[in-house]
């Protein structure tokens, strides 16, 4: 049954290093035995215990760090970097979708004034990059060039790169390169590049992978059941339009290739040096604070640019991707075609999940093989689900290519269950809550990919907290308007597919002052990653924030801690501060045992000095304990250190990836969560207004709560864009417009405040009981506005984005007859 | 460049760009963007490019105290006009000023790539108004992307920073 | 707003299927210009002025690849894409805009008056409510302190938001050329695509429009796909009774996202409401008629049936609340 092609060997390739994984053949398939619903034991209650205990800073809504310098505006982005003879870059792009490339002229550009070098591939010494996203399981093995050679496969394909002395020199060279392209036949729609004699985008093959997850047996079961019920669900392309396009700026130190860029991943610099054939060591990643991500910058973007021109000009090079061109060439998120067949009992239990996902991966692989594993591993949803049919395919187009968007597959799926759930209930007449807590997930319960759940699954708390929220329904606001309510509910993993066997390391000092260093490679989007490990470290170590300065993301000065992406920053780098914290106070606590007259158990940090607990009522002396500082130089005295690295491995016992039914582990843990809304629906124009708006995640325990509530707003009204007006259009693989105007986002004006409630059941896996959420909050909008409109008019909407023209065409296609703009009657049955 | 002074194609013009209250004489060429003027030339990096067009509100800056996209206008345009920029708002000894504080605090920022525009929009919108609307607030907002915040935290913000104004002058007045 | 920027290029280069081609959302790129679309900003001379005869002279001298700056929100982004690259700018900024005021019954607004300052005008609020209701919905608060009236109406964007209520207030634009000033009717200054009446070294220099009488109704209603986004379709609407208040007197639509160009709406169209006061029925069918005068185009915004289906719900409510409007100052008067 496999789909994917064998496995090709490529000569002169860079291999995007990876663990290796075990070798396997044929397509990956978990298989896990279906339990029966007797033998399902429900691990005690799932609410949340209430009792997080209260700390010193960790769970305080405090400000610190780079967010004062943002404030102030005075932040260094990867673009805000001067060198003296900076030259700027620009990428010369292709026009075509699909192309043999017959010539590319250089001279009239190489010739222009202030023009200093213009590259194409044959400049590149090793120009084939591989992605092995997913452990090599049976995936296709697809080179990308770094600069077109002979072949284009999609429009804005890098083909060749300019540097200059000015942009708008740079820019008028990269008008004068005159590439002439013979078209060659392309294809643009994932189902139809399946299809027999499809134009193939690369010569082995249009599938880049297939994933299938069996569980049970899923035709008795739908047989059996008594209700089942058929969706297809579609989703489309989206661009993360981060305020900070791609930019960096690059130059050699010391003989090695130095680059400062807006990056998600400083580990890229091996992959760098592989372009160059430089040794590691030669080259240097260093990661800027980013303007946001949010996947954008998961895999290079300005870097092998950069480092090109600057190695073969010897001179610093910056590179800002215009906002068009990013538009145009970045990488997108990934649209879904997703087939469901759900089979119910009567009374609302899902006994089987019949479900087929297309992803449409683009012109290349990067993440998509990741992306469809994600898809296939959550398509079931926060649910229990007893037999299960699965298979996501990862398809080539001619495309721009796709890769990792916040939600990384999971965001997609989420309104193919959560539609189907709603539909349950309509076939049923069940009240549509009441269905959800009649499937949720508990702890203990085995999911389809064979895992045990082992943390507390509040996500019925999420449930009542978000509908709860709504409060009073609103009346229309006129004769044609309606007014509907939705909900739905996600979970999303966070931390690295557990096979990865993922690492991060942190690097504390105390200094002689007292002052606290951290050292971490962790790369910064905006969302507290670099904060959060101050914050810990001052909780452990009684340190204020003023005096704790953190170092981020440089592969010269960090110890590794892995990219910023599946959420796994807090969770892994959390832990890593946090038990490097640990064992600091383990090393130093003696000496200050010593000093203080108590047991090493009776030493507490605080303010900045160690104190003996108990002895806290000052008696005459004006400051109890003594301070860091002199800590340190007692320290030094008896040759105890007072820097510690720690490296936090979680996964290293875990099990390798094997197909043994059962036996798979595929992420450390979930978050889960729910949203709700009201809209109303203009029935004449079939515009949609979001009314009210609530969002609820079980977030084990909050760090910072302020930031916890930032992202689930933020989260939403991405999700907003996403599920109402965001859509990249494509016709032939060209770009229907790359202006940022044309690519809608929300403003403020456009959406309501958004109410939060965060639920900490205590229980998870990142540092103090934290669970990882940045990406968590995405997943339930677009079904939580899908139910909503469903509710408000009587027709779902099964396609994103929801223009008004849709909501309209539902009410065409619901009548067979064009909507003369006259009101339409809502079923009874649909209100609930 | 005025009219009758002969003017060449690519000759550079002496300018003096009154930013933040310091005056700056430099050379530009006439096509130079005011945006690539502040943040390239003049070295204010809280002055940054978001997409050209005057969408998104990234390269906001302060005409006399007027929002404007200094992307959308060419330096030799705004000579002796006052420009400011975030750093602007900073007290004498880099102290925040109570919007940006109240920004700080109430989680306004989050990757910080849009805050220059944003609260640069704000103050001009709290010069302008004593006390607008949160409607009002969302609407001179609304050329202002945030892609990260879901602009909740932003609108609490300025409102809040707004309302601890009017209660300091309702108090310095009583 | 924005979507003129594929439009300028569309112009430059003729569209490459047939019209009418397009009936679902998808579009057709122009491809030869595109590819540069992403390059930063071109060369050019720049030129001072400080007199609308002053920028004449210099549009003459500079000849054909001589652009008048106004504002710049529509001409810079353009000019940043490269997909504009005018060798000479000629720079309005240095003419005084004078104040609104009122003469013969009509608004006079300068050329060079922003579209903030529209709605800070007191006089404007008062005379020509309609003006300041649309101006809202024009682009962002930067786009309207810089963005000029005259600028807003040379450049003719079918979607402007501005030509739609000049054509509702019987707009008249003034304008002045080497061969004197001239005033053209707004139902005459839009032309084509991205083109107006103004010939090539003429600047636009004044707008005039009716004052609202008291026995006048507006209503201004535009669907955009998000705030501040460029109208999918707009309709601005005058209605005002008759000296008795008993019938519709006059009636007037300026229309945009429904053609190539802003238009008025079909007068003739318009007369079968004259002489009473319609019925709700009576206003929708009219309101269904004007649409099917119009002639919109697909795009990536929304397909011509949907447009066609938009301007009479938007037609329809327009006139409706333009009619309660004038029906509430006339009974307040």
């Amino acid at each position: 049954m496999s789909d994917a092609a064998p496995v090709a060997i490529l000569g002169e390739q860079t291999v995007v290093s990876e663990p290796p994984a075990p070798s396997i053949s044929g397509p990956w398939v978990a298989e896990s035995p279906s339990p029966s619903p007797e033998t399902r034991e429900l691990h005690g209650t799932d609410t949340p215990a209430s009792a997080v205990a209260p700390m010193r800073v960790v769970g305080q809504p405090v400000a610190h760090h780079d967010f004062i310098e943002k404030v102030k505006g005075s932040i260094l982005y990867a673009a805000d970097w001067k060198l003296p003879g900076m030259l700027h870059g620009r990428v010369v792009r292709a026009t075509v979708s699909s192309a043999r490339i017959v010539s590319i002229n250089t001279e009239k550009a190489r010739a222009l004034r202030g023009v200093a070098a213009v590259l194409t591939s044959e400049d590149v010494p090793s120009n084939q990059l591989i992605e092995q996203s997913a452990g090599g399981l049976s995936e296709l093995l697809v080179a990308m060039p770094i600069l077109a050679c002979d072949r284009v496969r999609f429009a804005g394909e890098p083909v060749a790169l300019v540097a200059a002395e000015t942009q708008q020199i740079a820019d008028d060279a990269a008008e004068l390169v005159q590439v002439e392209y013979e078209e060659l036949p392309g294809v643009f729609d994932p189902e139809a590049a399946l299809l027999p004699g499809a134009a193939l985008v690369h010569d082995d093959g249009n599938v880049l992978t297939t994933w299938h997850i069996q569980r049970g047996d899923v035709q008795a079961a739908m047989a059996a059941a008594d209700v089942v019920i058929e969706g297809e669900y579609r989703t489309q392309h989206a661009e993360h339009a981060s305020l900070e396009t791609e930019s960096g700026v690059g130059w050699i130190e010391n003989d090695v290739v130095t680059l400062r860029v807006s990056t998600q991943i400083i580990e890229h610099a091996t992959v760098i040096a592989e372009i160059l054939k430089l040794p590691v060591n030669k080259v240097r990643l260093i990661a800027a604070y980013m303007g946001g991500s949010f996947g954008s910058k998961e895999g290079m973007t300005v870097e092998p640019y950069l480092a090109l021109l600057v190695w073969k000009t010897r001179r610093p090079v910056r590179m800002i991707w215009s906002r068009q061109e990013s538009i145009l060439a970045s990488t997108k998120g990934h649209p879904f075609i997703m087939r469901y067949r759900t089979g119910a009992t009567n009374d609302g239990r899902i006994v089987a999940q019949d479900i087929d996902i297309i992803g449409d991966a683009g012109a290349y692989p990067y993440k998509s093989a990741r992306v469809l594993f994600y898809g296939a591993a959550l398509s079931c949803g926060p649910y229990f689900t007893p037999n299960v049919s699965v298979r996501s395919r990862a398809v080539f187009t001619n495309n721009v290519p796709t890769s990792a968007f916040r939600g990384f597959g999971s965001r997609q799926v989420t309104l193919g269950y959560e539609s189907q759930m709603d539909r349950i209930a309509e076939a049923l007449a069940m009240d549509k809550a009441d269905v959800r807590r009649r499937n949720f997930l508990h702890k203990g319960d085995v999911i389809p990919t064979g895992e045990t759940l082992e943390t507390a699954v509040a996500v019925g708390e999420t449930l009542e907290r978000a509908l709860a929220r709504l409060g009073e329904p609103s009346a229309p606001s006129g004769p044609s308007k309606r007014v509907g309510r939705g909900f739905a509910c996600n979970m999303h993993p966070y931390g690295r597919t557990v096979w990865f066997k993922d690492s991060s390391s942190a690097w504390l000092s105390i200094q002689a002052d007292g002052t606290l260093l951290i050292r971490a490679g962790v790369t910064d989007v905006g969302g507290g990653q670099a904060a959060s490990l101050c914050q810990i470290a001052s909780e452990i170590l009684g340190v204020s924030f003023e005096r704790i300065s953190v170092y981020i993301g440089d592969t010269a000065l960090t110890p590794p801690a892995g990219g910023t992406f599946a959420t796994r920053q807090l969770y892994m780098s959390g832990n890593a501060v946090m038990q490097a914290a640990l064992k600091l106070r383990e090393l130093v606590a003696p000496v200050a045992a010593e000093a203080l007259g108590c047991p090493v158990a009776g030493v507490v940090f605080e303010d900045g000095r160690v104190k003996a607990a108990g002895k806290s009522a000052s008696e005459g002396a004006p400051e109890e304990g003594i301070s860091l500082s002199e800590l340190v130089r007692l320290c030094e005295a008896r040759a105890v250190d007072t820097t510690t690295l720690y490296v936090f491995r979680p996964d290293a016992d875990r099990r390798e990836l094997n197909t043994e039914p059962g036996q798979l582990v595929s992420f450390p843990d979930y978050t889960y969560g729910t949203h709700a809304a009201e809209v109303e629906v203009d029935l004449e124009t079939g515009e949609v207004v979001v009314l009210k708006y609530a969002s609820s995640h079980d977030v084990g325990r909050a760090i910072n709560p302020l930031r916890v509530e930032g992202q689930m707003q933020g989260g939403v009204m991405q999700g907003l864009g996403y599920a109402l007006m965001e859509e990249i259009i494509l016709d032939e693989g060209k770009i229907a417009s790359s202006l940022l105007a044309n690519y809608l986002v929300p403003t403020s004006d456009d959406m309501p405040d958004v109410m939060v409630d965060i639920v900490e059941s205590g229980e998870g896996k990142g540092p103090l009981n934290a669970r990882g959420m940045g990406e968590a909050v995405i997943g339930p909008v677009a079904p939580t506005i899908a139910s909503a409109v469903a509710d408000a008019i009587g027709f779902r909407p099964t396609q994103l984005p929801i223009t008004p023209e849709r909501v309209l065409a539902l009410f065409d296609t619901a009548d067979g007859t064009s909507a003369s703009g006259s009101v339409s009657p809502v079923p009874a049955a649909s209100r609930q | 460049m005025r009219r009758g002074e002969g003017v060449g194609r690519m000759s550079l013009q002496q300018v003096t760009l009154q930013v933040n209250g310091v005056a700056h004489e430099i050379s530009v060429a006439p096509d130079a963007l005011l945006l690539d003027v502040l943040h390239d030339q003049l070295g204010f990096g809280d002055v940054r490019y978001g997409c050209g067009e005057g969408v998104c509100g990234t390269c906001t800056v302060l005409l006399d105290g007027e929002a404007v996209s200094s992307c959308l206008v060419y330096a030799v345009q705004v000579e002796f006009r006052e420009i400011t920029t975030l750093a602007g708002l900073l007290g004498e000894d880099e102290s925040l000023h109570p919007l940006q504080e109240t920004f700080l605090r109430l989680g306004g920022t989050q990757c910080g790539f849009c805050t220059p525009g944003v609260i640069l929009t704000a103050y001009s919108l709290g010069q302008r108004m004593p006390r607008p609307t949160r409607e009002e607030i969302r609407h001179e907002l609304g050329g202002s992307i945030c892609r990260c915040t879901g602009y909740t935290k932003i609108i609490e913000a300025i409102e809040s920073y707004l309302d601890d104004r009017a209660f300091a002058s309702e108090e310095t007045r009583s | 707003m924005m979507a003129r920027f594929e439009s300028a290029v569309d112009k430059a280069m003729p569209m490459s299927s047939a019209p009418g081609a397009f009936e679902d959302a998808h579009v057709r790129v122009v491809l030869d210009d595109w590819e540069r679309r992403w390059y930063g900003a071109p060369r050019f001379t720049y030129e001072f002025v400080r007199s609308y005869e002053e920028a004449v002279c210099a549009l003459r001298e500079h000849g054909e690849g001589a652009k008048a700056l106004a504002g710049g929100q529509s001409l810079v982004p353009l000019m940043n894409l490269r997909v504009l690259r005018p060798s000479a700018l000629i720079d309005l900024n240095g003419i005084a805009a004078a104040a609104p005021r009122v003469e013969g019954g009509r608004l006079s607004l300068s050329a060079m008056t922003r579209y903030s300052q529209v709605l800070l005008s007191e006089l404007a609020r008062c005379q020509t409510p309609l003006l300041t209701t649309a101006i809202p919905y024009v682009g962002n608060v930067r786009v309207r302190n810089r963005g000029t009236l005259g600028g807003a109406l040379a450049h003719g964007q079918a979607t402007s938001e501005l030509a739609a209520v000049a054509l509702a207030l019987g707009g008249k634009i003034l304008a002045c050329g080497p061969a004197g000033v001239r005033v053209i009717d707004a139902e005459k200054f839009f032309v084509g695509h991205l083109r107006t009446a103004l010939r090539p070294e003429e600047v636009v220099t004044g707008l005039r429009l009716d004052v609202a009488q008291p026995c006048q109704g507006w209503s201004f209603k535009e669907l955009a796909r998000r705030s501040g986004a460029e109208a999918v379709v707009g309709v601005a609407a005058s209605v005002t009774l008759s000296s008795r208040r008993d019938a519709i007197g006059g009636i007037r639509l300026g229309l945009i996202g429904v053609d190539d160009r802003p238009v008025a709406g079909n007068r003739t169209v318009l007369s079968s409401l004259l002489g009473r006061i319609p019925t709700p029925a009576e206003i929708d069918e009219v309101a269904a008629d004007v649409s099917a005068q119009t002639a919109p185009a697909s795009d990536w915004q929304a397909t011509a049936s949907y447009r066609r289906r938009l301007v009479r719900v938007l037609v329809r409510r327009a006139l409706t609340e333009a009619l309660q409007c004038a029906e509430a100052r006339a009974s307040a008067e």
